[in-house]
């Protein structure tokens, strides 16, 4: 059966949930010339992309974007590569900086937590904090989301869907729910 | 170290370098006199190298002596987990010289300090590759004639760069003027920038970027971004008359060379800054002011590098690669014959801080062998005194990066302060008699016994019975949310947390929930630094999979040690879900952790310090929480303060 969708967003509010987004992290910055940007792979890379656009519109300040690909990291993996180049974009210096981890959807927290484990890599940051676009709750680890574009509660058998117009050629938040499988 | 490795270019004297180079002009010479007969070199390259190791190798067959290699380390020992400490110590008695290349920053030096036999560093991480340097400074010496004076312009990827922290050392040592062409997010690491300062004596100076455009593309398009604010030049013996008018001695440079790195495509995923890397291309020939500037590239090259530079005789790099042999070869045999080191590393000034407790700061690169493999190290810091406003700065021994010390202890007395400048005296005192004590939290410095010095009123803020109550009120919380009660698990941060834990499981056994305890060493001591372990010692190791774990801490705070402690368990194996617990929320987080349950929120200020007071630790005591205000500097300077 196919799944219900329910829109969260479409274009023109996805782009005003980013401004507001980008704004509240100038505002929790100490000095926004601090601040480091880590877009995780893929679409929080996009995102972290249209925020530090957004930030250079309003501050004049274009702070650096970093790539976190969590792949290395991720805990369900049985042998994690020993390998030097551990998925990150190596370029960007984090230390004594104000670290943003922008993801499309936090849920349970596993990724946050990973690229808390890949940022260890690049540097000694002053602070963390996470901004995302999407926090879907239910939790499984004690970590927060600092910068949130938009709560929902959904229950397990749902998905959130982030399209962005880089990857799917289509700004939209939606909620689709799965039927049950009838067996 | 009395034998002589080559670890950092900085191993080397001046003069060596220039013997070294006058041997390597003397190559078929060294070929006939066969001084490598008899003598075996063994390569150990934990890292994919061509050049280097082919050159490495040819250089000891031409000198007559023979090779010994694994040709992939991760077919060897070290796939099985050997600490670098023991191959070191193992293939000394196979070879006479052994040749190093590895991944982690220090990884050799590490090594040098196991082995019998000289190390040479062809790489570690990215902090150098000194017979990279030779070999540059040699191809500049040979083409130039001199390196005094001269102006090098580095581009590319100036930041990983190993081949380019050891040559602005060596170029700096030789008294040439380096100016820097990174590309975005690419620039000159800060250590190397302070060493140049401070041991080179350099004054650096912002280059405007339109100087520096003439570096162009294929496309003539400028791949430097306007306003560029990032572009140093380096001067050498600049006094500081003339510093003001740096700017303008800058657009009137005449640049020698350029020296150019790899783009590292495999570091660009996504080409996002491939647009800003500096390339040259068939313009760079064409420009009259370039005339006389050679062209220089470790190799290999990718796409920065035009192939037409190749036809141009300004483009040298392939002599480069060649005078690889000749300069291995001189330095071979300078290094198999002179077994006693004269320059005794021309940076070696300073004190060497060890720390007393085990325990002490750690080295903040993550890349770095003492956090990667502490146990083939002895965590050694070279204390540097005098940084800005006063501050004490370590730099590590091994890969080279420095640090400000944030807290500073009395061994004797066991009190701990913040640093700060007026403590200058105090410290040098403490650390010749071997007293000082370094920590990196306040939090470390407590778990190890050690009191601040001097600390305000105190103020109660919890109770015995308060603690109580707040206990009671977590406990009936934890078994509401709890799912499976068979799968809980608690683990309680060590020392105080895991107290809290044995308290709370108590209330626990109220409601008929008995989970196993377990505890997480974070700033402990010994061989087993930083583990997971089951709170009584004769219990079975604990499993963490698929475990509902509760997390107990005192108090949380910037929620750094919540961080390392997630890291732990995650390391030891994958939980089901991780809930943390603590008495005392008093905020100023700086990563994003966030408490499920909180016995009590108590806003405070970065100046005090809240502390839970348990009567397990603290003797004859009642439980409680406090708060004070930490005063420092210490009241007397020798250290006895009551």
């Amino acid at each position: 059966m196919a799944p219900e969708r329910q829109i969260l967003f479409e274009r023109d509010e996805l782009a005003k949930t980013i401004s507001r987004m980008a704004h509240e992290i100038v505002e929790k910055s100490t000095n926004p010339r601090d601040l480091v940007l880590m877009g995780i792979r893929s679409r929080g890379v996009h995102l972290a992309r249209r925020i530090a656009r957004k930030i250079h519109e309003v501050e004049n300040i274009a702070p650096p974007v970093g790539i976190i690909d969590i792949t290395p990291y991720r805990d369900d993996r049985i042998h994690p590569e020993l390998s030097t180049e551990k998925g990150l974009d190596g370029q960007v210096s984090v230390d004594e900086k104000t670290v943003i981890l922008i993801d499309d959807v936090i849920f349970r927290g596993r990724t946050i937590r990973a690229a808390m484990d890949a940022v260890a890599q690049l540097g000694q940051p002053q602070r963390i904090l996470v901004a995302v676009l999407v926090d879907r709750g239910a939790r499984e680890l004690p970590i927060r989301a600092d910068i949130v574009g938009k709560n929902v509660q959904i229950g397990d058998g749902e998905r959130v869907n982030v399209m962005l117009a880089e990857s799917d050629g289509i700004d939209q938040v939606s909620l689709s729910h799965w039927q049950p499988r009838n067996v | 170290m009395s034998l002589r490795s080559v670890i950092s270019i900085a191993d080397l004297t001046n003069d060596e370098i220039e013997e070294i180079f006058d041997l390597a002009g003397s190559a078929e010479k060294l070929r006939g006199d066969r001084v490598g007969h008899g003598r075996i070199m063994a390569t150990l390259f934990y890292e994919p190298s061509t050049r280097t190791r082919l050159s490495f190798e040819s250089a000891m067959h031409r000198l007559g002596g023979s090779v010994i290699s694994c040709s992939d380390m991760k077919s060897s020992s070290a796939a099985k987990g050997e600490s670098v400490a023991d191959t070191a110590k193992v293939v000394s008695s196979y070879a006479d010289v052994l040749v190093v290349r590895h991944y982690w920053d220090g990884a050799v030096q590490a090594m040098a300090e196991y082995a019998d036999i000289p190390v040479i560093n062809a790489g570690d991480g990215s902090h150098e590759h000194p017979t990279q340097t030779l070999c540059d400074l040699y191809t500049l010496k040979k083409e130039k004639g001199r390196l005094k004076g001269l102006t090098v312009v580095i581009c590319g990827d100036l930041k990983n760069g190993r081949t380019i922290h050891s040559l602005v050392y060596g170029l700096a040592r030789f008294g040439a003027n380096v100016v820097t062409l990174a590309a975005n997010g690419m620039e000159l690491p800060q250590y190397v920038l302070e060493r140049l300062e401070r041991e080179y004596g350099y004054t650096l100076a912002p280059v405007a970027s339109g100087d520096l455009s003439a570096v162009v593309t294929e496309t003539d398009a400028l791949y430097l971004t306007p306003k560029q604010p990032h572009q140093l030049a380096l001067f050498t013996q600049v006094d500081t008359a003339v510093q003001s008018q740096l700017s303008t001695m800058v657009s009137g440079l005449r640049y020698d060379a350029f020296y150019m790195t790899r783009k590292q495509k495999e570091r660009m995923k996504d080409g996002s800054r491939a647009e800003s890397y500096p390339t040259i291309g068939e313009s760079f020939l064409k420009e009259q002011r370039f005339k006389d500037t050679v062209v220089m590239h470790p190799l290999p090259r990718v796409d920065e590098l035009s192939p037409a530079v190749d036809k141009d005789k300004r483009g040298i790099y392939f002599k480069q690669a060649a005078y690889g042999v000749p300069v291995r070869m001189a330095l071979l045999k300078f290094i198999c014959e002179q077994r006693s080191s004269k320059a005794a590393g021309v940076e070696k000034p300073g004190s060497i801080y060890e720390s007393p407790e085990g325990v002490g700061p750690r080295c903040p690169n993550a890349n770095c062998i003492t956090v990667m493999e502490p146990g083939s190290t002895q965590k050694r810091f070279q204390i540097l005194a005098g940084g800005l406003g006063g501050a004490l700065i370590l730099r590590c021994i091994y890969c080279d990066h420095r640090f400000k010390v944030q807290l500073v202890g009395h061994v004797k007395s066991k009190h701990y302060c913040a640093y700060d400048s007026s403590l200058e005296q105090t410290a040098k005192d403490w650390l010749k008699k071997n007293e000082l004590a370094i920590f990196g939290s306040i939090k470390e410095a407590e778990e190890r016994g050690y009191e601040p010095y001097k600390s305000g009123p105190q103020r109660t803020l919890m109770d015995e019975s308060e603690i109580q109550a707040a206990l009671a009120e977590l406990g009936d919380q934890v078994v509401r949310d709890c799912r499976d009660a068979n799968r809980l698990l608690i683990l309680g941060i060590r020392t105080k947390g895991a107290y809290l834990a044995q308290r709370l499981a108590a209330q626990l056994a109220a409601h008929q929930v008995r989970p196993e305890i377990g505890e997480i060493e974070i700033y402990g001591s010994g061989d087993e630094i930083r583990r997971v372990s089951p709170a009584d010692p004769d219990a079975a190791p604990l499993n963490l999979k698929d475990r509902e774990i509760l997390l107990v801490d005192d108090v949380i705070y910037t929620g750094k040690t919540v961080k390392t402690a997630l890291s732990l368990i995650f390391r030891a194996g994958r939980p089901q879900s991780v809930r943390l617990a603590v008495l005392v929320d008093r905020g100023h987080r700086e990563v994003p952790v966030k408490p499920n349950y909180v016995g009590k929120h108590i806003p405070s200020s970065e100046r005090e310090r809240v502390r839970v007071k348990l009567r397990e630790t603290e003797h004859d005591e009642k439980d409680k929480v406090v708060i004070y205000s930490i005063v420092s500097p210490p009241e007397s300077r020798t250290g006895r303060v009551a």
